[in-house]
């Protein structure tokens, strides 16, 4: 029996039809929403920058999710337009204007009350990884509520330290994370 | 007549799962043998999109800017801006910097003011108060120069301290120019063995005006309150 030219395609795309299926995503969640803050410490200062326009999404497959979170360094708000103005330029946030986490985390995590994360940031044109960083889930009916810190440096993006009366402001750039998850 | 039902079946489920490109072949009649070069157009175009940074993910598996929804000007580098920034920046400091230093002649300024009165025709303590306000003018008007001259960042508005700064600005900006100028008249009064009179008189107020509203603009941005 000879198949058909039409019969043969039709075999190579429910063949390839497989692995797209196997592709396909088996859930998702997205950043509902989030404020994310940095501490800065100088010695006649303790400086505070908050955003609140980080975007998020997950998919998850094969009980692992892909997460990636990403917010433009200039909706950093300290509150003083002068600081705001100084921390884009010695982060290069006009040649690097987003800040971008990439993590990977079991599905089943969303059960558990705290989760380690390794995280990659990309931030200020560099690459930093940061091993089992802790994050508290809780449940918000349907969504799940994340909170923790990204205990980040400025040397780790290469950002020289900004001075204020000649006083470098110390290298410890914590970033607090809180997060509310929405399935989709 | 069966089999051909069947097929088109399933030529309907894996167009269903199938990503249109690799589909739309379905449509056209393709000669036996070229199944195979359909399969390149989609690999080719993945090629290029890897190689750029935020290319959108070839694989479903991992998300992308893109499926952020954030827009091409929001994610791409401004090189001019970050040009603009630096200058700023860079001008500030020495705006910074020089203000910083002018704020120990204008002290020393005040502090020898103590002994610039007196009724003699002349005096030493006149004489360093006066080149000690001249030193202290010009590094006040250089360092004035140099936050006047730093570019502005479109589309910022003025938040914080920096407000009190800048206002503190409109008040010892003309002290310095009106200080030395009351300063030197007093100064050639008292030559002449006269007692200052007139708005020569308003030299000493408004130096101290001048001098504390400097103070503050300096402590407003070094100092929380």
């Amino acid at each position: 029996m000879r198949m058909t030219a039409k019969t043969k395609l039709l075999a190579l795309c429910l063949v390839l039809a497989i692995p797209a299926l196997a592709l396909a995503a088996d859930s998702a969640w997205v950043l509902q929403q989030s404020t994310l803050t940095y501490h800065i410490s100088h010695p006649l200062h303790q400086s505070e920058g908050v955003s609140h326009e980080a975007r998020g999404k997950a998919i998850c497959h094969a009980g692992q999710c892909d997460f990636l979170i990403a917010v433009p360094v200039k909706s950093f708000d300290s509150g003083d337009s002068n600081r705001d103005l100084h921390m884009l330029q010695v982060t290069r946030g006009a040649q690097y204007p987003m800040v971008t986490v990439r993590t990977r985390l079991p599905e089943s995590a969303s059960a558990s009350t705290t989760v380690q994360a390794d995280l990659e940031v990309q931030f200020a044109g560099q690459t930093a990884q940061y091993k089992q960083v802790t994050f508290q889930l809780a449940p918000d009916g349907k969504n799940i509520r994340l909170t923790g810190t990204i205990p980040a440096t400025l040397a780790d993006f290469k950002i020289d330290p900004p001075t204020l009366l000649t006083l470098p402001v110390k290298n410890e750039m914590p970033i607090r994370v809180e997060m509310t998850w929405q399935p989709q | 007549m069966k089999r051909k039902s069947l097929s088109t079946l399933a030529a309907a489920l894996s167009c269903f799962f199938l990503p249109s490109a690799l589909c739309s072949a379905q449509s056209s009649d393709t000669p036996p043998g070229n199944s195979s070069q359909n399969q390149t157009p989609p690999a080719q175009q993945q090629t290029p999109a890897a190689q750029l940074p935020n290319a959108p993910s070839s694989s479903k598996s991992e998300p992308s800017l893109e499926d952020l929804g954030f827009s091409a000007s929001q994610t791409q580098a401004d090189a001019q801006r970050q040009a603009l920034l630096d200058k700023r920046t860079h001008m500030l400091k020495v705006h910074q910097r020089l203000g910083l230093i002018a704020a120990i002649p204008i002290t020393a300024t005040v502090i020898a003011s103590f002994g610039a009165g007196g009724k003699d025709t002349s005096s030493a303590s006149r004489d360093l108060h006066a080149a000690l306000g001249g030193v202290a003018g010009d590094l006040y008007f250089a360092s004035a120069y140099y936050a006047i001259r730093a570019p502005r960042i479109p589309g910022t508005t003025t938040r914080g301290p920096i407000r009190f700064h800048k206002a503190m600005a409109w008040i010892h900006g003309p002290g310095m120019i009106a200080t030395p100028i009351l300063g030197i008249m007093a100064f050639d009064q008292k030559s002449k063995g006269e007692k200052v009179h007139g708005i020569a008189s308003a030299h000493g107020p408004v130096a101290i005006v001048t001098a504390g509203a400097f103070g503050a603009a300096l402590l407003s941005v070094s100092v929380k309150f």
